[in-house]
């Protein structure tokens, strides 16, 4: 096992290496940059500005100072807000986290739950319903189920907040920011539920029909164990263990922030950041977020493969 | 959750673009107010504006304030207006976003503010004098002026903020350093340790001299000051770095000091009691982030003020709440068509005029978007000073008048209904950024070009980045472009002489647009413009084509509001006060 951990960490030296010049290469190359949207700026002082900035520079060149920073743990400073990159990633992406631990929380607990269930009762009228309703709830684009909940739950009922993370010039703290915050969270969080537990369930399903098929949950049953045990035991753990491979696609979701739901519901969210960044070709904030999301990714992957040797003795790492 | 990165990607360059457009193209005339660090603010009232050549309506009441929401009724000293999307550099000068712009404006005050036509008025300067020859300004300020510290404003803190605009570290957007200030150029190649046209005469007076003159200087030089012993205490020529650590922590003039900013949610402001007016009447003000919509912020009470479109539908829909008073705005920028004047077909002055009347500009920015525009036919707002529409062709729809000059122009129609010359056809290259406007466009000049026997070639881009770097690359015919806003009518003139038009270039514009800033009187000026607008608008340089209409709608409470339309709320927000 150590062999492989070092055998894979060489390889993801190198991947993201090759990522980054690659990502480098493509925001450079997409047209126009920091300067050109400029509108107020004569083509002269616009000459000016891309000497100031190095924009002007051949792209290795570009991609080789910016690479010297990123190796001294700089990332930079963002051309459009005016702050080091990790302050921003710090001011942001927190915000984008807790949306998306909480939102995936759930749609793992509901999925689950749901999942079993309709494969014990594998197409009896509870399997069809949800599967209905979850298929439904999947189909929905998610700006219209948002602005439908929004119009709803905020505007006409006034149950939640429209929009935002805290009431607009608030003070409060402990406890009370904290139920704020919930409050906030609440339409953005089922939303995203909403949409990601249709596949998961299925996946889920999908599995535990095929393990209650095997000879070992046929042994359980014959041993006499509870049939709740049987389930929740035996064919639930072994039902998991592809969605281990998912874990690791979780991974960079849980920082890679909403671009759609952060719009809708105004969460100061990395995601909204990002897409505004990149109309700007803010270069520094861009580059740090997707090699960020990169490394994570990379992580994520190797996170998983452990895992599933951990969680499977059958697996073996080379 | 992200299923991939393709379809990630896909979301992001369809929607980014969209965010693209918006943050640089419209935050001229932006969800509220000045755009950029050169736009002043303060200064007494201004009565909300409604432009006769517009044909704006003025003011309408809330119909019935019991409708008011909860949320909105419990605030009794706050006042909480929506703002796109502030970064957190609020140190005039050197932000680079628009809306960091409309934060700053209220944190500090300018020198010189404008009224509601653009004309200079004294705010932290009592006065001025400009010497006859139109180089030297020479600025009073006023008695006893305090930054939101305590400490006192000097002549020294107005010549320290131009001296540093002239470092060849400055990277941001303001003009000071296009006026040419005398001995700017070796300040900024390190030959001078000072710059020799700037003079502080006494800790109250300070005087500028310009190599060459300039009529918009007064309003450009006196804008935001910056305190030198705070903006300064590190400053080295060449180096500027160090600021960016003060943009969140501002020291400023303004009505208003920064108590908190909470990134992406809002900038929470309290009253200053140094305000040379006074200390504003409603103690806290707060700009909450709102990207995208902003009409849930408004029907639930969140926020106290927001501009929308001003469509009919936009317009029924506020009136339908009940609580807010609607007033009707003209931003003071233009929409125009810019035309690859490099290209054969479009040098010719005849064919561009034939698209100017070919084009029904009346359905596309008028009918079509419901009322919330209007036709341009000169570079300027309808709002400025300057303008005019005496000896003003219109250019009225008139597709037997297009035929005529394309006829004229020696393009006949061939066989196949396109018209030639010198065998080759003649078509259109039309580029425009996505957007509902841009469609209606597109579906309406394809039917008016094809009828004049052109092709028309649309194509769309969602990233606006994209799109001016396109028209740069001279790959194009016409493309649809919005100025940022105005306050000087020679702002509206810049782009046809400082290269940005290519091949535009005729001597008589030059001598005219020389002539304009060469005086400051303004009646010799409006005569001046009035020869400049004409002449453009005959030549067509560009075709011009819309202005904008927008509604602010706000909280029926609010008392003393009006918007300036050079400034946007900042001069009157300190007499904004809840009933």
């Amino acid at each position: 096992m150590g062999t492989f951990i070092t055998k894979r960490l060489l390889y993801t030296i190198l991947i993201l290496l090759a990522a980054s010049l690659l990502i480098f290469s493509l925001y450079a190359w997409t047209p126009g940059d920091f300067i050109t949207g400029n509108i107020k700026l004569t083509p002269e002082r616009k000459a000016e500005l891309r000497e100031i900035y190095g924009l002007n520079k051949p792209l290795l060149e570009r991609y080789g100072i910016w690479m010297k920073h990123a190796l001294h743990g700089d990332f930079g400073y963002s051309m459009a807000q005016q702050k080091p990159v990790f302050t921003l990633f710090n001011q942001y992406i927190w915000n984008s986290f807790l949306l998306a631990a909480v939102s995936t929380f759930f749609t793992w607990l509901i999925a689950v739950i749901i999942g079993v269930v309709a494969a014990y009762r594998q197409y009896s009228w509870f399997d069809t319903l949800v599967m209905v309703v979850i298929f439904a709830a999947m189909s929905l684009p998610s700006f219209f189920i948002g602005l439908f909940l929004i119009k709803i739950l905020a505007v006409d009922w006034k149950w939640l907040p429209p929009g935002g993370m805290l009431t607009t010039g608030s003070n409060a703290t402990g406890m009370a920011y904290a139920e704020e915050v919930v409050r906030h969270m609440a339409l953005p969080v089922i939303v995203m539920t909403l949409l990601g537990i249709g596949s998961l369930t299925r996946y889920i399903r999908g599995n535990m029909i095929d393990v209650m098929k095997q000879d070992y949950i046929r042994t359980a049953r014959a041993k006499g164990l509870k049939e709740r045990q049987v389930l929740f035991t035996h064919a639930l753990r072994n039902a998991l263990l592809p969605a281990i491979t998912l874990v690791g696609f979780e991974l960079p979701a849980l920082f890679g922030g909403s671009l759609i739901i952060e719009k809708i519901f105004n969460w100061p969210g990395i995601g909204q950041l990002y897409m505004q960044s990149f109309g700007l070709r803010d270069y520094p904030l861009l580059m740090g977020f997707t090699v960020l999301i990169a490394i994570l990714t990379v992580i994520g992957t190797m996170l998983s493969d452990i895992l599933y040797r951990v969680a499977d003795p059958r697996v073996r790492l080379q | 959750m992200k299923k991939s990165i393709s379809t990630v990607s896909a979301i992001l360059i369809a929607g980014s673009m969209l965010l693209a457009a918006c943050a640089k193209n419209d935050n001229a005339a932006g969800p509220s107010q000045a755009s950029g660090g050169a736009s002043p603010s303060a200064s007494a009232s201004s009565s909300a504006s409604a432009s006769p050549a517009a044909g704006a309506e003025g003011l309408i009441l809330a119909s019935d304030l019991s409708k008011l929401p909860g949320t909105a009724q419990q605030r009794t000293d706050t006042i909480i207006v929506g703002l796109t999307d502030p970064s957190g550099a609020f140190t005039p000068y050197f932000h680079q976003s628009g809306y960091d712009g409309n934060v700053s404006s209220q944190l500090f005050t300018p020198l010189v503010s404008t009224d509601d036509k653009g004309l200079p008025i004294p705010a932290l300067a009592e006065s001025w004098d400009i010497s006859p020859d139109n180089l030297t300004y020479t600025f009073h300020l006023r008695k006893d002026l305090k930054y939101s510290d305590g400490s006192p404003v000097s002549a020294d803190d107005v010549a320290f903020t131009w001296t540093i605009l002239y470092d060849k570290a400055y990277d941001g957007d303001a003009q000071v350093n296009t006026l040419g200030v005398k001995g700017g150029e070796a300040y900024k190649e390190g030959k001078a340790d000072s710059i020799e046209g700037i003079k502080v005469i006494d800790p109250l007076t300070v005087s500028v001299t310009l190599e060459k003159p300039n009529a918009s200087a007064l309003i450009v030089l006196g804008s935001d000051v910056l305190s030198k012993a705070y903006y300064g205490k590190e400053y080295k020529p060449g180096q500027l770095d160090y600021i960016k650590n003060l943009h969140a922590k501002p020291v400023g003039t303004g009505p208003y000091k920064l108590e908190k900013f909470i990134p992406g949610q809002e900038v929470r402001f309290v009253a200053n009691e140094y305000y040379y007016k006074g200390k504003p009447k409603t103690e806290h003000f707060i700009y909450k982030t709102s990207e995208g919509d902003t009409w849930q912020f408004i029907e639930t009470g969140e926020i106290d003020f927001a501009s929308f479109s001003a469509t009919q539908e936009n317009i029924d829909k506020l009136k339908s709440l009940g609580f807010v008073n609607i007033l009707p705005y003209t931003p003071s920028t233009y929409g125009y068509l810019q035309v690859n004047l490099e290209h054969e077909a479009l040098k010719d002055k005849k064919v561009r005029q034939a698209i100017a009347y070919g084009l029904d500009r009346q359905s596309i920015y008028v009918d079509a978007n419901q009322g919330a525009g209007a036709v341009a036919n000169i570079p300027s707002s309808p709002i400025s000073w300057a303008y005019t529409e005496d000896g003003i062709n219109p250019y009225k729809f008139d597709a037997d008048k297009a035929n005529a000059l394309l006829d004229e122009a020696g393009w006949t129609k061939g066989s196949d209904g396109i018209r030639q010359k010198d065998g080759k056809p003649l078509s259109i290259h039309y580029l425009g950024s996505k957007s509902k406007n841009t469609d209606i466009f597109i579906a309406v000049a394809k039917e008016n070009i094809e009828a004049l026997g052109i092709k028309f070639e649309p194509e769309v881009f969602a990233d606006f980045n994209s799109l001016v770097s396109k028209v740069e690359g001279g790959d194009y015919d016409l493309v649809s472009f919005s100025t940022p806003m105005l306050t000087d009518p020679a702002d509206g003139l810049l782009q046809f002489v400082d290269g940005e038009i290519k091949g535009y270039d005729n001597p008589k514009f030059k001598e005219l647009y020389d002539k304009g800033l060469a005086t400051s009187d303004i009646e010799q000026r409006k005569a001046i413009y009035k020869e400049t607008f004409q002449l453009l608008n005959d030549e067509l340089p560009v075709i011009f084509t819309n202005y904008k209409k927008t509604v602010y709608a706000y909280n029926g409470r609010i008392q003393n509001l009006s918007v300036s339309p050079f400034n946007g709320i900042a001069p009157s927000l300190p007499d904004w006060s809840l009933k």
